[in-house]
């Protein structure tokens, strides 16, 4: 397990240092000048220059990609172009926001999309399962900025029950501003989740070992939990694991819509100015989190199946 | 509501300035600093903005997003006047006059005190604060042209003296970013120097303070406890950063903000339906929209072709699709209440397809090639560049669109940038304008091809007349110089003027907000109920 999981975190490694690396060669590709949009129009064609030099852009791509690496080892992912403020202190006020919201986003769906799922599978074939698969398959097909879009104006605008902007101050006002993006980010996925665990549970409900335990005459409510769904619950472990890259898109348009700090409006904001050591800073840690995720779930997988567990 | 109300003016010359100042510096010599009461108390004002702010020093200013902050927490020589028509008044001087062409005296009212313990405001701050931004090679020096110097006649007293005439001294550097003084003693221990402080000033002299910025989230001002001067309407403004104005409007119908700015595509809706207890105003925007043709770009090199797309294109149809006809075509650069804005274009603003048809035949047909049309990847682009596309394709002329992301779009006609403004033919531009018409056509002179001048136009006779009108003092003299320049720049087939677009607002009945003739704010003269 521990050979596992260092080899896990060497190869985690590598992949982020292959993302910054093919990122930082993509800013570099696509046309737009840092210090033009950081000076403005009325800057000389001198100042501009001196400006690309100190921000280290005249230097060969290669020996920028190794200057930015070598800046993290010390702990020091840049400035911003713009304020001049550390970005590592820029991304990290951020990402807390961002964090929070995806994964409470997560949490309420896995828990209702494993209790759907679970439901449905139980009852199979009846009108309840019927209704739990409409509704699963309706919330996979509404986009997440769709959803933004209509609950802000059905609960903030015409009820007025809920804020519509901004992230709050203080934990209860916190709490009321995280409600509708939380909502419009999870809905799709409490859909996914039900899905997933409802055909899970259903293969698993039908293998050896449950049939042996009911032959036994253990109790339903005891097979359910400790034989079908520790099992059944996996695939959906590792989708919301692999799935936490597209939580961080969906982020990107709840932000927006809600005006909402976070690393996903950050980085849209940076690559539409060009602020480069913003937009790497920002996908350093935004890909380490990926990568780590995905490594959380395999390992959440071996924790729950001991078969994988012995095979590490 | 309000109707939009273009307001025609000659502009502010010299001596209408000087007159209004006068009386205005009279009222305020009468009225002693330090007895004034706060207007109101407990009040906060929650106002969006369509960027967060990122430079609060304002010698090194970008951007008019951050002198909406700076106008609350620093104080001017002279300030814009809110209102219909461009004018200003004063702020921190108790006196200003204009000498002579080169010297311009001013007399700090006593008693504008520096937070921080850092004393009283001096003429030796405004030396110190003018001076700066030449020093240290601002990006934004040429808003003090010809600054020679300060000079420093006594405490409060002082001149600055001028190279060489500079009229936008009145209209653009004095009132706005520049313009601003801050504290020489609290900026030398802050940098050093004396050069760029960044986000955080170290010492304040306007009626509110920066109490707090959370980035992304909202920039927080409370009142200045040590202002001495007429108390502001609000005890606090939080100024919501809000990128995307349909968010704006949103939060707005919630209950969230105060007062916003909303998109011309909502305007029609909102004059529709109403929101509960709104005001909606319009104001004309200073912006100007036109279509750009690269003169040295092969396929535009055929002066007819390029007038038969002038003519082609009828701007009134575009700001139908686009704006929803809710904004007014533009005869030129310059909009109107500013000096130089033009009645009538030299081509029509509904354009003329026989002509347009008589100068293609001229050009000896279309181009065998479509042309292609660059374009910001936003909805009003995308679908003004449609527009285009159709309208052109009515006499036969085939086109591309392009569209791109702004980081892209806003360096496709620099030299720095490689290759790209060669293939660069036809492209939709949108620039940002400060109440002088100086502003505007600096940035199509020769010097500026291949800079922000992405037609590559180049007149010796507009160069030359940039030049005079500088220095004009006569405003009904510069406003022809003006005039003449934008026929200059029309005659040379480069260019279709489109619109100035337009500034609607909407806030909640009680508030009495102070918007600039273009519709921006002056949160500091912000008044009311909300």
């Amino acid at each position: 397990m521990i050979f596992y999981a260092t080899q896990r975190f060497v190869l985690s490694v590598v992949i982020v240092m292959v993302a910054v690396s093919i990122l930082t060669l993509m800013l570099h590709v696509v046309p737009g000048d840092p210090a033009v949009m950081i000076l403005g129009p009325r800057a000389t064609p001198e100042l501009i220059e001196q400006t690309r030099v100190a921000m280290g852009l005249d230097q060969p791509l290669p020996v920028q990609i190794v200057t930015f690496f070598g800046n993290i080892l010390r702990g020091d992912l840049g400035q911003d172009v713009f304020t001049g403020r550390a970005v590592s202190q820029i991304v990290f006020e951020q990402l807390p926001y961002t964090l929070i919201l995806i994964t409470v986003s997560i949490l309420w769906a896995a828990v209702l999309g494993i209790a759907l799922g679970c439901y449905s599978a139980l009852r199979r074939n009846t009108w309840l399962d019927t209704l739990t698969g409409v509704i699963s398959v309706g919330t996979i097909s509404i986009p997440s900025f769709v959803m933004a879009l209509y609950s802000v104006l059905l609960f903030a605008v015409w009820l007025r029950w809920l804020p519509a902007i901004g992230a709050g101050e203080g934990v209860w006002d916190g709490v009321t501003h995280l409600i509708l993006p939380s909502f419009a980010i999870g809905v799709s996925w409490v859909g996914y989740v039900a899905r997933i665990v409802r055909a899970s549970m259903l293969e698993v409900m039908g293998q050896p070992h449950v049939r042996m335990a009911r032959a036994y005459g253990l109790p339903d409510g005891w097979i359910t939990r400790s034989h079908i769904l520790k099992i059944a619950v996996q695939p959906a472990v590792t989708l919301i694991g692999t799935g936490v890259a597209h939580l961080f898109s969906a982020a990107v348009f709840v932000e927006v819509i809600f005006a909402r700090p976070g690393i996903g409006a950050l980085i849209v904001q940076a690559v539409n100015e060009r602020n480069y050591p913003i937009v790497l800073g920002a996908v350093l840690v935004t890909t380490g989190i990926i990568v780590l995720a995905t490594l959380i779930s395999d390992l959440v997988i071996a924790w729950l199946d001991p078969r994988q567990r012995e095979e590490l | 509501m309000t109707k939009q109300t273009n307001t025609k003016t000659p502009g502010i010359g010299r001596r209408a300035f000087l007159r209004g100042a006068t009386a205005t510096g009279i009222a305020a010599a009468t009225m002693p600093l330090g007895s004034r009461i706060w207007a109101q108390s407990g009040k906060v004002l929650r106002v969006s903005s369509y960027a967060d702010i990122d430079a609060l020093d304002p010698g090194f200013y970008q951007n008019g997003y951050n002198v909406d902050v700076m106008n609350c927490i620093y104080s001017k020589l002279v300030r814009y006047v809110p209102g219909r028509e461009w004018d200003w008044e004063l702020e921190a001087a108790e006196e200003i006059e204009q000498v002579d062409d080169t010297h311009i005296r001013f007399k700090l009212k006593p008693g504008i005190m520096f937070t921080g313990g850092y004393g009283e405001m001096t003429a030796e701050d405004v030396k110190f604060s003018f001076e700066r931004v030449l020093e240290h090679d601002s990006p934004v020096k040429s808003d003090w042209g010809p600054l020679d110097h300060v000079e420093v006649t006594g405490t409060y007293e002082g001149t600055i003296v001028l190279k060489e005439p500079f009229q936008p001294l009145w209209s653009i550097t004095l009132p706005y970013g520049t313009g601003h003084i801050v504290s020489k003693k609290a900026v030398m221990e802050a940098t050093e120097s004396g050069g760029n402080f960044g986000m955080e000033p170290p010492a304040f002299s306007g009626p509110y303070i920066l109490k707090e910025w959370k980035p992304n989230q909202y920039v927080h001002l409370v009142r200045n406890p040590e202002w001495t001067g007429e108390a502001p309407g609000f005890d606090e403004i939080r100024i919501l950063p809000m990128d995307d104005t349909k968010t704006a409007e949103r939060a707005y119908e919630a209950g969230d903000l105060d007062y916003t700015e909303i998109t011309l595509s909502s305007l029609a809706q909102y004059r529709g339906n109403v929101p509960a207890d709104t005001v909606i105003e319009e104001y004309p925007s200073l912006y100007y929209v036109w279509l750009g043709m690269n003169l040295d770009n092969p396929a535009l090199g055929d002066e007819n072709l390029r007038k038969a797309i002038q003519y082609a294109i009828n701007a009134e149809q575009i700001i139908d699709a686009a704006y929803f006809g809710e904004a007014a075509p533009a005869t030129g650069l310059i909009a109107p209440g500013l000096p130089g804005h033009r009645e009538t274009p030299s081509v029509p603003v509904a354009g003329d397809l026989d002509k347009a048809r008589e100068y293609l035949e001229a050009a000896g047909g279309p181009p065998s090639e479509p042309l292609t049309i660059d374009a910001l990847n936003a909805t009003v682009w995308k679908t003004m560049a449609e527009v285009i596309q159709a309208q052109l394709a009515q006499i036969g002329i085939q086109t591309q669109i392009n569209v791109q992301d702004s980081g892209s779009f806003w360096t496709l006609g620099m030299e720095s940038e490689g290759e790209r403004w060669k293939d660069m033919q036809l492209v939709l531009n949108r620039f940002s304008m400060l109440p002088d018409p100086y502003y505007a056509t600096s940035w199509f002179v020769t010097d500026q091809v291949g800079v922000w001048n992405w037609e590559r136009f180049s007149s010796e006779e507009f160069d030359t007349l940039h030049q005079q009108a500088l220095s004009e003092t006569d405003g009904e003299t510069r406003a022809e110089m003006y005039r003449k320049m934008q026929e200059l720049m029309e005659a040379s087939g480069a260019y279709k003027f489109i619109t100035h677009e337009g500034t609607p607002v909407m806030y909640r009945e009680g508030l009495e907000p102070a918007l600039r003739p273009d519709g921006r704010p002056l949160f500091i003269d912000f008044k009311g109920d909300v």
